[in-house]
């Protein structure tokens, strides 16, 4: 290949291209062309039967003085916080616990993963039979121990845990598996290696396992922060956002604006915010974990 | 393989040249209401169907076999099928007729996804005069007519008489129904003290709607308009803080039911959990059913009436169901015709549709004989005068539905300040208005 000459090398270079160009055209029609189009309608007053007319950045000078609007972006931190971090940690506990050849290991393995399969309205359906004050399971449990039920979805404090939980229940398993996956690729001699040194089980953990898996924790981390952070399924069902908006996520800002209040341009304004969010936090997650690679 | 082969083919020409070709005309109908084909899948005795979903399909059904010229393609959609509805008029793929609130109308009617059908209506005899004031008021717009009404609908006072009359709210066989907001604290309180129970059953989770119909009908009979104009609330009054200040003092002294949903709020009323489910008109003909049974808490114990007159005017809030014509310009003729047969039909079936519970569309309906002859109608009667809606020139009524009651539903429950609550709603609303 050496041999070639500049011009046969760009005339070679340009027929390989034409092995992406299928895939190019999928990404561009359905990734490129919707994202800058959002951008576009983000910046004019429309409705879905058309666009009124260009506003430039009145649409994000309205976001940003809407309280609602600003209280869904607490809203969706303060669950990608509750949320995250839990399942990282969760998943990982999971994962080391089920990491062995025996087979109830494998039968809760896929007992574990099975909810992440169920649609969000069966989970939500399940949790609301769990969480509801007049006859739900936490409620009759509650009430045979002598206590008072407890109306998690109607209050301002409880709810967006009581959501929480039903979605770390629903996707555990995702992390899970991939720190399963992980798992499997560290060597077997490093253990039995630290096994001759004596050395505990929590060193090994510290100084093995959880070094050995970093990457994945990276990854699951950025997969779980982008995911959370489009937040919908769960409080349209549970709560529709209440009480007093505290369960309301930006997704949920979104829909509503957009398909109840026909207002495209600043529905897609919001999108554009929440866009920036996800892109900036998973950023700042991936240059982190690559600057303590680096040392 | 080859036999296989050679039947495989055979059977796919048979397929594809055997059916018979369908010359009818198709009319495309979406709706909601629920599914029920299981049940009601081939009924056309439309006296012997029950509830919305039941009578409507058998209407439908009906329709279909009286006319064997047109195929009627049902489309049913989960309530209140308006996103579904918007996409579809989005990429042109507009149904023959929709069932459309009273209340959304407007929207859809100001972007010119809606065709007039007063003068096809005209045609075969049916005029807006033969409507009742509230049915005629949600189809007319700039006097034209957009729809066909189906029926009116109210939040109303179902009553469980049994436990009424274990309260000593019972005169002259009649349940003792409130005169004034005093009135109505002072019965539930005595009603709670003889029962136990709470005098209201409501659902006020994972719910708002009824939050706002019962705001908009203690402002609206306080006779302060809750709008000034089509891009002005008016909520920041001293009407909007009583009608408030009412459900929050029942809230606060345990006369209601709480944190229960829809479901299990009407599961409560049906097991005999308070004294009067604020609920609406769809619900009459499910809680008569169960008064005539035997093991029902409500046996030989229901009766309903509309909301009690508690400020200076009798009014209800209202909406209503219509059938509309999406916008199609390529819908042919034939479709067209069809259409209106089947607007004619439904018109014709109005007494049967208002076994339902909801209130009939026409005058002639509310005023015969067979129709106050259902259970409970002739108390029901005076809200073909009462019902009001809001005015049609208020666009976006159902996000704003929302937003009122999530405001009304933050006050009530003391999560902020009635008048905190009542600023934030005008805000919003505000703001839905003046962005159209």
């Amino acid at each position: 290949m050496a041999s070639l000459t500049p011009r046969r090398r760009r005339a070679t270079d340009w027929t390989n291209a034409l092995f992406v160009l299928p895939y190019l055209i999928v990404f561009v029609a359905m990734i490129v062309v919707p994202l800058a189009w959002g951008m576009w309608l983000s910046t004019t007053k429309s409705d879905l039967f058309g666009t009124e007319g260009f506003v430039g950045l009145t649409n994000f000078v309205r976001l940003f003085g809407d309280p609602i609007f600003l209280q869904t972006v607490w809203n969706t931190f303060y669950f990608v916080l509750l949320t995250v971090p839990l399942l990282a940690v969760l998943g990982l506990a999971l994962a080391l616990v089920l990491n062995r050849q025996a087979r109830w290991a494998a039968v809760l393995r896929t007992i574990f993963f099975a909810s992440t399969v169920l649609s969000v309205t069966v989970v939500t359906l399940v949790w609301r039979l769990v969480f509801l004050p007049d006859s739900g399971l936490l409620s009759v449990v509650t009430r045979a121990l002598g206590g008072t039920p407890i109306a998690f979805l109607n209050d301002e404090t409880l709810a967006m845990p009581a959501i929480a939980i039903t979605t770390i229940w629903w996707c555990i398993g995702l992390p899970m598996v991939l720190f399963l996956a992980a798992l499997q690729q560290v060597p077997r001699a490093l253990y039995e290696a630290a096994a001759l040194d004596n050395a505990s089980r929590w060193r090994t953990l510290t100084r093995i396992t959880l070094p050995a898996i970093r990457r994945t924790f990276a990854l699951v981390i950025i997969i779980e922060v982008i995911l959370q952070f489009q937040l919908f399924g769960q409080p349209q069902l549970m709560t529709l956002g209440g009480p007093n908006n505290a369960t309301r996520p930006i997704v949920l800002f979104i829909y509503e604006t957009g398909w109840r209040q026909w207002e495209l341009g600043y529905a897609s304004a919001a999108a554009q915010v929440l866009f920036a969010m996800i892109l900036i936090a998973a950023m700042v997650q991936y240059w982190l974990s690559s600057r303590r690679e680096a040392r | 393989m080859r036999p296989l082969a050679l039947l495989a083919l055979a059977l796919l020409v048979a397929s594809c040249g055997g059916a018979t070709h369908d010359d009818r005309t198709t009319l495309v109908v979406q709706r909601f209401f629920g599914a029920c084909e299981a049940e009601y899948g081939r009924n056309t005795d439309v006296a012997a169907a029950e509830g919305e979903c039941g009578i409507m399909t058998s209407i439908i059904n009906r329709f279909e076999a009286d006319n064997p010229d047109i195929r009627v393609v049902e489309n049913i959609v989960f309530w209140p099928g308006y996103d579904q509805l918007t996409a579809q008029l989005a990429a042109n793929d507009a149904p023959d007729l929709v069932t459309m609130h009273g209340s959304v109308i407007a929207d859809y009617q100001a972007r010119g996804l809606l065709d007039p059908v007063g003068g096809d209506l005209a045609t075969v005899g049916i005029t807006p005069d033969q409507f009742t004031d509230a049915a005629r008021r949600a189809v007319t717009i700039d006097g034209k007519i957009w729809g066909l009404p189906l029926d009116s609908w109210t939040m109303l006072w179902h009553v469980n008489t049994n436990l009424f009359r274990k309260a000593g709210l019972m005169r002259n066989g009649q349940p003792v129904l409130p005169r004034s907001p005093e009135e109505l604290l002072a019965q539930a309180e005595q009603f709670e003290r003889r029962t136990g129970k709470p005098y209201l059953v409501q659902a006020t989770a994972n719910e708002y709607a009824s939050y706002t119909r019962n705001f908009y009908t203690f402002v609206m009979q306080q006779g302060v308009p809750l709008f000034t104009d089509a891009r002005h609330a008016n909520f920041r009054t001293p009407a909007a803080h009583r009608a408030l200040e009412l459900f929050k003092q029942i809230r606060a002294r345990d006369l209601t039911t709480q944190n229960q949903d829809y479901s299990a709020a009407v599961a409560s009323f049906l097991n005999g959990g308070g004294g009067v489910f604020l609920v609406g008109t769809w619900m009459v003909q499910d809680f008569d059913t169960a008064s005539r049974n035997p093991d029902s808490a409500l046996h030989n114990g229901y009766a309903v009436f509309p909301y009690p007159q508690l400020f200076q005017r009798n009014v209800t809030f209202a909406d209503g169901h219509n059938w509309v014509m999406p916008h199609n310009p390529e819908r042919t003729l034939a479709e067209h015709e069809a259409v209106l047969r089947f607007l004619k039909f439904f018109a014709a079936h109005d007494a049967d549709w208002a076994r339902t519970g909801h209130m009939p569309a026409f005058a002639a309906v509310i005023d015969s004989p067979k129709w106050r002859a259902l259970p409970h109608r002739a108390a029901l009667a005076e809200i073909a005068h009462t019902a009001t809606p809001l005015p049609k020139q208020i666009r976006r009524q159902f996000p704003i539905e929302t937003v009122v009651g999530q405001e009304a539903a933050a006050a009530i429950a003391g999560n902020k300040s009635i008048d905190q609550a009542l600023a934030d709603m005008e805000r919003r609303v505000n703001d839905i208005l003046q962005h159209i």
